[in-house]
C-alpha cells in the first residue's frame, strides 16, 4: 500500500492524472467505514492532510470554502452564521462534534451519500462546486455534481477543491428530521432558501439525490399556508422515496409533506 | 430517609456514602488520579498479550438452516491451519451450553446466519482474514423459522431435533423441555387455587380462550387482553468479545472477557474432558459487557485451536460478528389483567413467547425471570404464567442487562395503564391501591422485605408533576420489581501483602461498572484503612476464590458481605481472611413457588414528552428514574449505574432494534444501529434511594425495564396505544386514535415554526 501525501493541488491532479485507481482521502470519515466494513480496498491513497491550500475559508464577497475546511468550522465560523446561517444549520446537524472535526466539505460532496445533510442546503444556496484537474478547472452547481447513489459527475482525475456559496438575500432554514438518536443521519432534510422573493426548496436523504422543483416553488405566497401545504404535498408527491433503517418510503412521502410546509413558514417569518 | 439526587449530591463537597475517602463526583477511582479508563492505563483482553500468538478467524453459515456439505480449501496457503466439525470430532468434544446442552464447538448442521461452521488460524490477523475470504463453501439449504409465535406453532419444524439438559452449574432449576416442540424450557407460575389443573402443555395461539384457568377472573368487572412486542437488540459493548488461550502442560489457560469465570472454567473443562483445576481463567477489566460476555463465547473455538496448533491463540470478533455472537430476546407477551370497578387487583394471566434463537444458551433462566417479573410488585388473588423458551434460527439470545424483565414489564406496566383508562381511574393512584407492601404475599409466596415500591411511585410521580386526577397529558409513570440470580454463591479472601497492603482476592470481573472501586472502598471500610492500603487482584481462577458470576446485579449486594466476611477473619486470624456467602431458593419451574430472588431490585420511572403528531417524533422533557440501592457504596458510581440503566432503557423505547431479512442481520453495525447519544440523553435525572442501615442492593439494572413503559404510557396519553418496541415515529403515527374518535389529542406540538 502507497500512501501519498502532496501539499499542493497541483500535486494532487498529477498524481491523481498518473494514478486513476488511487483513492483520495480527504477527512476519512466516509471512506474509513467501508475500508473497516471491508467493502473498499486499494493499494493507493492520496491524503489531502497537507494540502493547506483547500483549508481556506474566506467569506469577504461570496462564501469561499476549500475542500478540507471541517464541518466543524462552517459551524463555528461568526461570518458563516451570521450571513449565511443555513450552510452553518445543515453542517451543525452533522453527526457528533468528533465526526464534525473531521469530516469535509469536499469529502460530504465526493461521497454523494444520499443520507448526508449538507447537500439539500448546498443545493437550495445555489452553492457551485470548483473542480480540479491536470486538464484545467471547471464549475459545477451542485445540483449537477451529484447524479445519484455514492455517483458524481466527477472525471476519474478530477478533484473538487472549493465550493462557492453566494451571499443569501433572505432567509434560510435547515430541516433535519431524526427518527432515532439524536446523532443519526436525517430521515428527511430539507433546505429552503429565499432569494430576492423567490424561494428554493430541496428536499434530501429520502432518494437517491436532492430534489429541487423550481416549477413549484414558483407558487410560493409567503407566509401563505395553504400555498405551503401545496408544494409540501407536490414535493411529496414527485419524489421516489426509499426505505430505510431510518424510515419506510411510506412514511418520507407523508412528513416531507409536513416538513417542506414548515420550513416554507419557518422562511416566511 | 435519605434520598438525595444525584443534583443535589453534586452541590455538596464530599458524599454521604462510607466516610472513608472524600471523593467529589468525577473522582470515580478510589485510587486517587484519573479513572484509567479514560486515559488508556487498562490492557483489556482485546490488547492480546501472550507473546508468539497466532491469530484465529471463524467462518461462519450464510445460511439459517442447513447442513454443510464440504468446504473448498485449494486457495489457502500451506501454513494456514483450517478447523471444521471433524477436528471438534476427532478430539472428542461433547455438546455443551449453560442450561442445555445445545451447542457445538463448530457445527455441521448451521443453525443461524453467523453459526460457526469452520476456522482458520494463521500467523498475522491480515493472514487470517484473507484465509478466511478463501474459504468456498457449500451448503444443502433447509427450511428455516425465525418468529417465536411461527416457531411454536403446532406444525412447526424443529430447529433441534431433541433437548437435553446441561449438567452445568447455571442450569440452576429444572429444565421443562416440550418434546416434538421448540420450547426447550417452559416455566410456570400457579397461585394455590389454579394449580393440578387439566391444561395443555403448551399454549400456541395469541388469542386462546384459556378455559382451563378462565375461572381465575370471575371475580373481575374489567379485563385488559393486549399482546406487546420486544424486538432483538444488541449489548453494543466498545471492547469486542476477545480470548486469548494456550495449553501450557496438559493444562489450558485463557485470558478472555468473560462475566462468568467459574462457569467458563467447569464448562471448559466439560468439553475439553479435564478437572476443573486444569483449567485457568483469568478476566482483565471489560470494556463493557451488559450480559454479551457470559457463558462460552469465543474461547472454546479458541481453545481448540491452541490445542490443535500446539501454539497460543487469540480471537477477536469484528464488530459485525460481535452483534451476531449473541442478542436481546425478540418477544411476545400477552397480558390478561382483571380489576374490579373499584380497582382492585383480581387475577393476572401472562403468556411470555421468548424468542430465544439457535440455542438456548440462558433463554431458560431469561424466560423464567421474564414471566415473573411481568406479574409486577402488585397483589393478586390469582396468578397464573406460562413462558416459554422457544428456539428459532435467529442468533441465539442470552443475557442482556434487564434480563427479561424489561420484556415483560413493557408488556405488563403498559397495561395497567390501559386498565386506568378503562376504569376511570388515575393511573398512579391504581397501582398505589394494588402495590406490594412490607409482608404481602409475591405470587411465588415469598413475602416481601425491605419494599419500597410506594416512595418510589411516589417519587417518580412527582417528578414530572403528576396530579391526582389532573391533566396527565404528556405523562407516564411506570414501577417494577426484578429478582437476583438465587440461588447464588460468593467467595472472597483477603491477604495481608509483605508491604502491608491488603490484597482483595474476589472473582467478580470489572466491566465498566466499577467493581474494583467497590472492592476497594469496602474492603478499606471493613479493614479501617486507607484506600490506598488495597489492591484488587484480577479474576483468576488460580488465585480467586469461587464466584457464581458477574451478573444479575447480584455483585455489590453478595460480594460485599463475603467481602465483609473476609474482613472479619483477617482481623482475628492474622494474615489470610475468608468470606462466604450464600443465598438459597429457586422456584418450581411447574408452579412457580418458591423463592426468586434473595432481594428484589425495585425501580421506577415516569416520562413527561411531547409528541408531534404530524411526524410521530417523540421530545422528551423529563426522563426520570428512582430505584432503591439500600445501602450506597460509591455514590457517584451508583449515580452513573442509574443513569446508564436509564440510557440503554431509552434506547430500547425510541430507536434499539436489531433488524433481520431471511435471518439474515441487517443492521450490524454502528451507522445502521443506533444507541443514545449524549445528546439523546439531556433530559435525564434520577434518584437512587437509599436508607441508612439497609443492605446493600443491587443497582445495575433496575431502570433499565421501567423506563420503556414510561414513556410508552406518556405516548399513550395522547392516544397513540403503542405495543411494539421501539416506539419509532412512524410507530406512533401507526398507533394514531383513529379519526372516527371525537376530538383529537390535546397537547401535542405542531413542530417549531419559526427560526
Amino acid at each position: 500500500m502507497t500512501w501519498i501525501q502532496p501539499t499542493s493541488v497541483d500535486a494532487v491532479v498529477r498524481a491523481r492524472a498518473e494514478n486513476p485507481e488511487a483513492i483520495i482521502v480527504a477527512g476519512g470519515t466516509f471512506l474509513g467505514i467501508l475500508v473497516r466494513a471491508g467493502m473498499l480496498e486499494a493499494d493507493d491513497w492520496i491524503s489531502l492532510q497537507d494540502v493547506r491550500e483547500l483549508t481556506r475559508l474566506q467569506s469577504l464577497g461570496d462564501l469561499s470554502i476549500g475542500a478540507m475546511v471541517r464541518h466543524r468550522r462552517l459551524e463555528l465560523d461568526e461570518d458563516v452564521r451570521g450571513i449565511w446561517p443555513g450552510i452553518a444549520a445543515a453542517f451543525r446537524a452533522v453527526a457528533s462534534p468528533r465526526v464534525r472535526n473531521v469530516a469535509t466539505v469536499g469529502g460530504v460532496l465526493a461521497d454523494a451519500d444520499y443520507a448526508s445533510d449538507p447537500p439539500s442546503m448546498l443545493v437550495a444556496s445555489r452553492a457551485v462546486a470548483e473542480i480540479a484537474s491536470v486538464r484545467g478547472s471547471r464549475r459545477v452547481p451542485i445540483e449537477e455534481l451529484i447524479t445519484g447513489h455514492y455517483s458524481t459527475c466527477l472525471e476519474e482525475d478530477e478533484l473538487i477543491t472549493r465550493v462557492i456559496v453566494p451571499r443569501p438575500q433572505g432567509p434560510a432554514v435547515y430541516r433535519k428530521l431524526r427518527t432515532r438518536s439524536q446523532e443519526d443521519r436525517p430521515s428527511s432534510s430539507v433546505a429552503a432558501v429565499v432569494h430576492q422573493g423567490t424561494v428554493r426548496v430541496v428536499v434530501g436523504a429520502v432518494s437517491d439525490r436532492p430534489h429541487h422543483f423550481a416549477d413549484l416553488c414558483a407558487t410560493w405566497r409567503p407566509g401563505n399556508e395553504d400555498s405551503a401545504r401545496e408544494i409540501g404535498a407536490g414535493y411529496a408527491e414527485r419524489i421516489e422515496y426509499i426505505d430505510d433503517n431510518r424510515g419506510s418510503a411510506a412514511y418520507r412521502r407523508r412528513v416531507v409533506a409536513v416538513e417542506v410546509r414548515r420550513a416554507l413558514m419557518q422562511v416566511s417569518s | 430517609m435519605n434520598t438525595s439526587t444525584a443534583r443535589a449530591r453534586r452541590d455538596q463537597d464530599n458524599n454521604e456514602g462510607t466516610g472513608n475517602a472524600r471523593l467529589r463526583p468525577g473522582e470515580t477511582s478510589a485510587v486517587q488520579g484519573v479513572n484509567p479508563r479514560i486515559t488508556a492505563g487498562i490492557r483489556y483482553a482485546t490488547d492480546g498479550g501472550i507473546p508468539g500468538e497466532w491469530h484465529l478467524r471463524i467462518i461462519r453459515s450464510s445460511v439459517p438452516a442447513g447442513r454443510v456439505t464440504g468446504f473448498q480449501t485449494a486457495l489457502l496457503d500451506d501454513e494456514i491451519i483450517f478447523l471444521t466439525p471433524d477436528d471438534v470430532d476427532a478430539a472428542g468434544l461433547p455438546a455443551f451450553g449453560c442450561q442445555i446442552a445445545d451447542q457445538t464447538v463448530l457445527t455441521r448442521e448451521p443453525k443461524f446466519v453467523g453459526d460457526a461452521i469452520a476456522a482458520v488460524l494463521a500467523p498475522t490477523l491480515a493472514a487470517a482474514r484473507i484465509a478466511a475470504s478463501l474459504v468456498e463453501v457449500s451448503y444443502e439449504r433447509a427450511p428455516a423459522v425465525f418468529d417465536e409465535m411461527a416457531a411454536i406453532a403446532p406444525d412447526a419444524l424443529l430447529v433441534h431435533r431433541s433437548h437435553a439438559t446441561s449438567e452445568s452449574d447455571s442450569a440452576y432449576f429444572d429444565m421443562r423441555p416440550q418434546d416434538g416442540t421448540n420450547v426447550c424450557h417452559r416455566f410456570r407460575i400457579r397461585t394455590a387455587a389454579l394449580q393440578g389443573r387439566q391444561e395443555p402443555n403448551v399454549i400456541t395461539e395469541l388469542d386462546d380462550s384459556d378455559t382451563a384457568l378462565a375461572d381465575a377472573f370471575a371475580q373481575a368487572d374489567v379485563i385488559i387482553d393486549e399482546v406487546f412486542h420486544t424486538p432483538a437488540a444488541a449489548h453494543v459493548p466498545m471492547e469486542p468479545h476477545a480470548t486469548n488461550a494456550q495449553w501450557v502442560e496438559g493444562r489450558l489457560e485463557v485470558v478472555t472477557g468473560t462475566q462468568t469465570p467459574f462457569n467458563m472454567r467447569q464448562d471448559l473443562a466439560h468439553i475439553f474432558g479435564l478437572a476443573a483445576d486444569d483449567v485457568r481463567i483469568v478476566v482483565p477489566p471489560m470494556g463493557g459487557a451488559f450480559g454479551a460476555k457470559t457463558f462460552i463465547r469465543t474461547e472454546a473455538i479458541t481453545a481448540l485451536a491452541a490445542r490443535v496448533s500446539g501454539r497460543p491463540v487469540r480471537c477477536v470478533l469484528d464488530r459485525d460478528e460481535v452483534f451476531n455472537e449473541v442478542t436481546r430476546h425478540p418477544s411476545t407477551v400477552r397480558i390478561r389483567l382483571g380489576a374490579k370497578a373499584d380497582g382492585t387487583f383480581v387475577a393476572k394471566r401472562i403468556w411470555a413467547y421468548v424468542n430465544t434463537g439457535a440455542y438456548a444458551d440462558c433463554g431458560p433462566g431469561v424466560a423464567q425471570k421474564m414471566g415473573y417479573a411481568g406479574v409486577g410488585p402488585y397483589r393478586f388473588e390469582h396468578v397464573a404464567v406460562d413462558s416459554y423458551c422457544i428456539y428459532t434460527n435467529l442468533p441465539p439470545g442470552g443475557a442482556f442487562r434487564g434480563y427479561g424483565a424489561m420484556q415483560s414489564v413493557w408488556a405488563s406496566e403498559r397495561a395497567v395503564d390501559l386498565l386506568a383508562d378503562r376504569l376511570g381511574i388515575d393511573a398512579v393512584e391504581l397501582r398505589r391501591q394494588n402495590l406490594l407492601r412490607e409482608g404481602d404475599t409475591f405470587c411465588t409466596g415469598e413475602v416481601m422485605h425491605d419494599s419500597h415500591f410506594e416512595e418510589l411511585l411516589d417519587d417518580a410521580a412527582s417528578a414530572v408533576g403528576w396530579e391526582k386526577d389532573g391533566d396527565r397529558a404528556g405523562k407516564g409513570v411506570a414501577i417494577m420489581l426484578k429478582g437476583m440470580q438465587t440461588p447464588s454463591k460468593a467467595e472472597a479472601r483477603i491477604q495481608l501483602l509483605p508491604d502491608g497492603r491488603y490484597e482483595v482476592q474476589a472473582g467478580t470481573a470489572d466491566m465498566g461498572q466499577g467493581a474494583s472501586e467497590m472492592l476497594t472502598r469496602l474492603a478499606a471500610e471493613y479493614l479501617k484503612c486507607d484506600v490506598d492500603q488495597i489492591v484488587v487482584c484480577t479474576p483468576d481462577t488460580d488465585r480467586v476464590p469461587y464466584d457464581t458470576r458477574t451478573t444479575s446485579s447480584r455483585s455489590t449486594h453478595m460480594m460485599s458481605r463475603a467481602l465483609a466476611d473476609a474482613a472479619q477473619d483477617l482481623l482475628q486470624h492474622g494474615t489470610v481472611g475468608h468470606g462466604y456467602v450464600s443465598n438459597d431458593g429457586g422456584l418450581d419451574p411447574d408452579t412457580g413457588q418458591g423463592v426468586a430472588s434473595s432481594h428484589w431490585h425495585q425501580g421506577s420511572a415516569a416520562a413527561s414528552l411531547d409528541v408531534d403528531e404530524e411526524t410521530g417524533v417523540i421530545t422528551l422533557r423529563t426522563l426520570y428514574a428512582s430505584s432503591y440501592a439500600g445501602k450506597v457504596v460509591n455514590p457517584h458510581g451508583a449515580d452513573l449505574q442509574n443513569e446508564g440503566s436509564m440510557i440503554l432503557g431509552l434506547g430500547s423505547a425510541l430507536f434499539e432494534e436489531l433488524q433481520f431479512s431471511d435471518g439474515q442481520m441487517t443492521n450490524p453495525n454502528l451507522s445502521d444501529y443506533n444507541i443514545a447519544s449524549a445528546l439523546d440523553v439531556v433530559s435525564i435525572s434520577h434518584k437512587v434511594m437509599q436508607i441508612p442501615g439497609a443492605e446493600v442492593h443491587g443497582l445495575g439494572e433496575t431502570a433499565v425495564p421501567p423506563v420503556p413503559p414510561a414513556i410508552g404510557n406518556a405516548v399513550a396519553s395522547f392516544g397513540y396505544h403503542v405495543t411494539r418496541l421501539p416506539m419509532t415515529p412512524e410507530r406512533v403515527l401507526a398507533a394514531a386514535p383513529s379519526h372516527e374518535q371525537a376530538s383529537p389529542p390535546v397537547g401535542h406540538i405542531q413542530g417549531e415554526e419559526g427560526a
